[in-house]
């Protein structure tokens, strides 16, 4: 090396060097920044992405059947979701989201977003109950959402699939309206009864979430468990519903449209209550699809959402007779020996009414009337009755309130009065004598539900007792699974006559003994009832039904109690636009007396049992 | 065999032994519980190899690859060239070649080669007989290498070739209008950079390294996770493979180019001081050699060395710790891979053989 060079070079290889030195200086600082000054701030950063805490959803309670078969059961299901803490912030990963999965992308952001003003609480469900190939989806999109996540939770699923949609309801997401309508009641994401039992008894089903602390990686796969609150499960119970006569209502209703309740005379309890067409509750589990929501929520002719056995509102025709004359007796504007002559039809007013039997029936008793139906005779009973009678007595007997039971959304019976009318047609508020006779056989403006007709059956076979009709039979002891009773909702005694009571029992027996309902007699049971063939509900003056008439047949009805002895159970049977009650409803009432009495004692049916396969159903359990 | 491991500059062998000794702890907790679970064990067989060519080249005389360095060069520009056109292409460039089942990237070597022709070439003459052709000429031979790496693409290898550039100040020294002409060089080249030769890819990089919240799910993401590991490491770290980012995958790419953002998390600054104070040993071991270099070309050549691996400890170290824009550049005996691991132990034998032979003197 050039010996003049080798100072210069030196001096600044010194540089490089203190250069060197002043690099690492710089790093180190960067680093004291780090580590030191922001370590607190980093460390709850990789703190809080590591260490989760997720909800764990509650089991909700079994419902079983009197007999402890499970109507309901829970299944293990695997969910698509997004965690709270997960959720996405910008729009258009949202909107890339949506359109992988399918999904609504304006239902979807709005969802995000109320979900992320929520604070913690269940995890935001994109899809339910994913099948094979929903997992297979779940997994191509969640390498390009690493946010997804799949929740394991417990799914209803409903046994025996129709026999008891209306009655059992099914669960469902808790919708912004009723957030907003009981406002801390509900989290959201909460998963409540939406119909039925689920929903009148979604207190004591739901249980109490739990949630767990764990450590996940990136991909959000739980990696160790901190420790958790487990959740508590809802309570199970049992129903008062029998299975198998649930499943002779059904069948006996085939495909006809109409409602069946059978009542326990003991405590009011609901042994049956079938709503023909039914729905099957497992498939508004999932989110519904544009097909379900027209083939039941859109389908306006046969209404298979209405439960008809609580909120279906029919004339009861001919089975009113008994509250007509029970109306008369007490009135005192007949006695049960006072003879009616029925020439097939008869004058009031100047309006020609006529009877079923355009013959006549000749010369009658109350008992003999209520046999044969005859018309005229309720007519002339009416037409010695202002209707605000028949609606005291009615109302004494409480027919026209709610029965109360545990159902939602229970409709009340209509029973006319002057005052009802001037509320009800505001444009024409005066009472027609003429409007009475018609409400003397059932017609008119007259609506009662078939639990409601059930319940006043029940009254007339306990001789006076108001029963509140209810589903539900008491809690499952958890350990043991025996039935803890829960006392009987209140029965109210009403001062009926024994008298009285005496002729209106005669008059059933004879219906089936001889009189319409003979063909539905059993040799076995002394089932008495009565028959009644009804328009439709909804009219106000007879051309309106006039209008109806044309498109609809008859509504066919029974009503009644067995055995008449010793009745131990009351029924309501309507069948929609079958025509006459004593050829469609009432061997459907005497199919459920029958298994009641005969066969079930004997042959019970099966337990319920569904039709969908659960690919994650644990192993049978042991029938309880 | 003794003679040369008695060439072996046992002062830079036990700074290089440590670091070693850091990368493969490192390693072994970045692959546990991941596919890459032996990569530590790998990654030690490049190191061993990587030793026995350091103490090959250590105990030859350096001027013999002086003397080739023209040819060297020249092979280097025809494996880069070859590389454009049967290169191995993955994730989106090609830059490696694949002989028996092993990737080899050229760029790595030629980067050492570049360094060596031009050491060689500004270092033959005295400094004030070379002219200001001679060192357009070797800026030219540093750049057009450069360019045909950014054709692969690959940034941060084509930046890793500047500091060799450093020779000219060094020998010419240094004067104001040059500092006020680099200044306008970096500014006017960084316009037509940014305008021309970047692809979206790396201005986007610039982006997030300029607002590193603005895409957190994205590119954004990786340098997001890896300050959160170092920063949550903390004064002593969270324990050798017990690191939560590290070991929970939130940290990408960590036997690699996030290799010392699992260093800082399971061992802390303390951890970080003691690699930072290896580094700068390494680095002044170095430039101790070029100080002792008998010849220009051989003190040129540790000082261009010092500047790369300076360079490399810069961009890596800042870039992890969010404090530089997310450059694809290795960290020596830290992160994974044949190609930069032997290229690095060739460049420190030729240094411990140039020390070595001024030693002998």
């Amino acid at each position: 090396m050039d010996p003049r060079q080798r100072p210069v070079l030196h001096r600044r290889l010194g540089a490089m060097r203190a250069m060197a030195w002043g690099l690492v200086a710089l790093l180190v600082l960067v680093y004291a920044w780090l580590q030191l000054v922001r370590h607190g701030e980093y460390q709850q950063i990789a703190l809080n992405q590591a260490v989760k805490v997720r909800p764990m959803a509650a089991p909700r309670g079994l419902v079983l059947d009197r007999n402890g078969h499970r109507l309901v059961d829970n299944r293990r299901a695997l969910h698509l979701v997004i965690q709270r803490e997960d959720l996405p912030t910008k729009p258009e990963v949202v909107a890339a989201l949506a359109e992988a999965l399918g999904l609504d992308p304006l239902a979807l952001a709005r969802k995000v977003q109320s979900y992320r003003q929520a604070g913690k609480g269940r995890p935001l469900v994109l899809q339910e109950n994913l099948d094979e190939s929903g997992i297979a989806l779940a997994e191509r999109v969640r390498a390009r959402f690493p946010f997804l996540g799949v929740e394991v939770a417990p799914r209803r699923v409903y046994l025996g699939d129709e026999l008891a949609g209306h009655a059992m309801g099914y669960v469902g997401e808790v919708d912004e309206e009723l957030m907003k309508a009981r406002p801390g009641a509900f989290h959201l994401g909460e998963i409540i009864g939406k119909e039925g039992f689920e929903a009148a008894g979604n207190d004591r089903l739901k249980g109490i979430d739990g949630q767990k602390r764990i450590l996940v990686d990136q991909l959000g796969t739980e990696v160790a468990n901190f420790g958790q609150i487990d959740a508590a499960p809802g309570r199970s119970l049992y129903l008062t519903l029998d299975a198998g006569l649930q499943k002779v209502a059904q069948e006996a209703m085939g495909e006809e449209a109409g409602a069946v309740v059978v009542l326990d005379l003991r405590d009011g309890g609901v042994l049956a209550l079938y709503s023909s067409p039914s729905y099957d509750p497992n498939l508004f589990l999932n989110r519904l699809s544009q097909d379900m929501v027209d083939r039941y929520l859109a389908n306006s002719r046969t209404k298979p959402m209405l439960n008809r056995a609580t909120q279906g509102v029919y004339a009861p025709g001919s089975t009113f007779k008994l509250l007509v004359g029970l109306a008369a007796l007490e009135k005192g504007v007949v006695t049960p020996q006072t003879q009616v002559y029925c020439a097939g039809r008869k004058n009031f007013y100047g309006r020609d009414f006529r009877c079923d039997k355009p013959t006549g029936h000749g010369s009658l008793s109350m008992v003999q009337a209520i046999a044969q139906s005859c018309d005229v005779y309720f007519y002339e009973l009416a037409s010695r009755m202002d209707v605000d009678d028949i609606h005291a007595t009615a109302e004494k007997y409480g027919l026209t309130e709610r029965t109360g039971i545990d159902l939602p959304q229970e409709k009340r019976t209509r029973i006319p009065s002057r005052a009802w009318k001037k509320k009800a047609v505001p444009r024409d508020p005066k009472w027609y004598a003429g409007e009475t006779i018609s409400v003397g056989i059932g017609q008119g403006a007259v609506g009662v539900t078939p639990i409601g007709l059930a319940r006043f059956y029940a009254l007339l076979a306990t001789r006076g007792k108001l029963l509140t009709p209810h589903l539900f039979l008491g809690l499952r002891d958890d350990e043991t699974s025996q039935l803890i009773p829960a006392p009987a909702p209140p029965v109210r005694d009403t001062p009926l006559d024994p008298a009285i009571w005496a002729v209106l029992d005669e008059g059933l027996y004879e219906v089936v003994r001889g009189g319409t309902a003979a063909a539905s007699a059993l040799k076995e049971i002394t089932m008495v009832g009565k028959t009644g063939t009804a328009q439709v509900a909804t009219f106000v003056d007879r051309a309106h039904y006039a209008r109806q008439a044309k498109a609809l047949k008859d509504h066919a009805l029974f009503a009644g109690y067995a055995p008449r002895e010793k009745p131990q159970i009351a029924f309501a049977v309507v069948v929609e636009n079958a025509g006459f009650g004593a050829s469609s409803a009432a061997p459907i009432a005497r199919k459920l007396v029958q298994y009641w009495f005969l066969d079930r004692p004997v042959r019970p049916l099966p337990p319920p049992r569904g039709k969908l396969v659960d690919p994650f159903a644990p192993p049978p359990e042991a029938p309880e | 065999m003794k003679e040369r491991f008695r060439a072996l500059d046992p002062r830079l062998l036990w700074v290089v032994l440590a670091l070693i000794g850091l990368g493969t702890l490192t390693l072994y907790s970045a692959g546990r519980n991941t596919p890459q679970a032996g990569i530590w064990l790998k990654q030690t067989l490049w190191n061993l190899m990587g030793l026995g060519i350091m103490a090959a080249l250590a105990g030859a005389d350096p001027r013999r690859f002086f003397r080739k360095g023209f040819p060297a060069y020249l092979v280097g520009l025809l494996a880069l060239l070859a590389v454009l056109v049967v290169g191995r292409r993955i994730g989106g460039s090609t830059r490696w070649f694949v002989v028996l089942g092993q990737t080899f990237q050229p760029s790595e070597l030629m980067k050492w080669v570049t360094l060596l022709y031009v050491s060689q070439r500004l270092g033959s003459r005295p400094p004030d007989q070379v002219t200001r052709l001679d060192l357009l000429g070797a800026v030219g031979l540093v750049v057009f290498p450069m360019l045909l790496i950014q054709r692969q693409p690959d940034l941060g290898m084509a930046l890793s070739f500047l500091p060799i550039l450093l020779l000219i100040p060094l020998m010419k020294g240094v004067r104001a209008r040059w500092i006020a002409a680099l200044v306008v060089f970096v500014l006017l080249g960084g316009t037509a950079a940014w305008n021309f030769a970047l692809k979206p890819y790396q201005k986007q990089r610039v982006m997030i390294f300029l607002d590193p919240s603005s895409d957190l799910q994205g590119k954004g993401y990786q340098v997001n996770q890896s300050r959160i590991a170092i920063g949550s490491g903390g004064l002593i770290g969270k324990g050798f493979t017990s690191g939560s980012q590290t070991q929970l995958n939130f940290l990408p790419v960590k036997t690699t180019d996030f290799a010392f953002s699992v260093w800082a998390e399971e061992r802390g600054f303390f951890g970080v001081l003691i690699a930072l104070a290896l580094f700068g040993l390494l680095l002044d071991r170095i430039l101790a050699a070029a100080r002792a270099a008998l010849s220009a070309t051989e003190a040129y050549f540790c000082a261009g060395a010092a500047g790369i691996f300076a360079l490399h400890l810069l961009v890596n170290v800042g870039m992890v710790a969010g404090a530089l824009p997310n450059k694809g550049m290795v960290l020596p005996f830290f992160s994974a891979g044949g190609s930069s691991t032997l290229s690095f132990f060739l460049a420190l034998g030729i240094i411990m053989g140039i020390q070595h032979r001024a030693r002998l003197k």
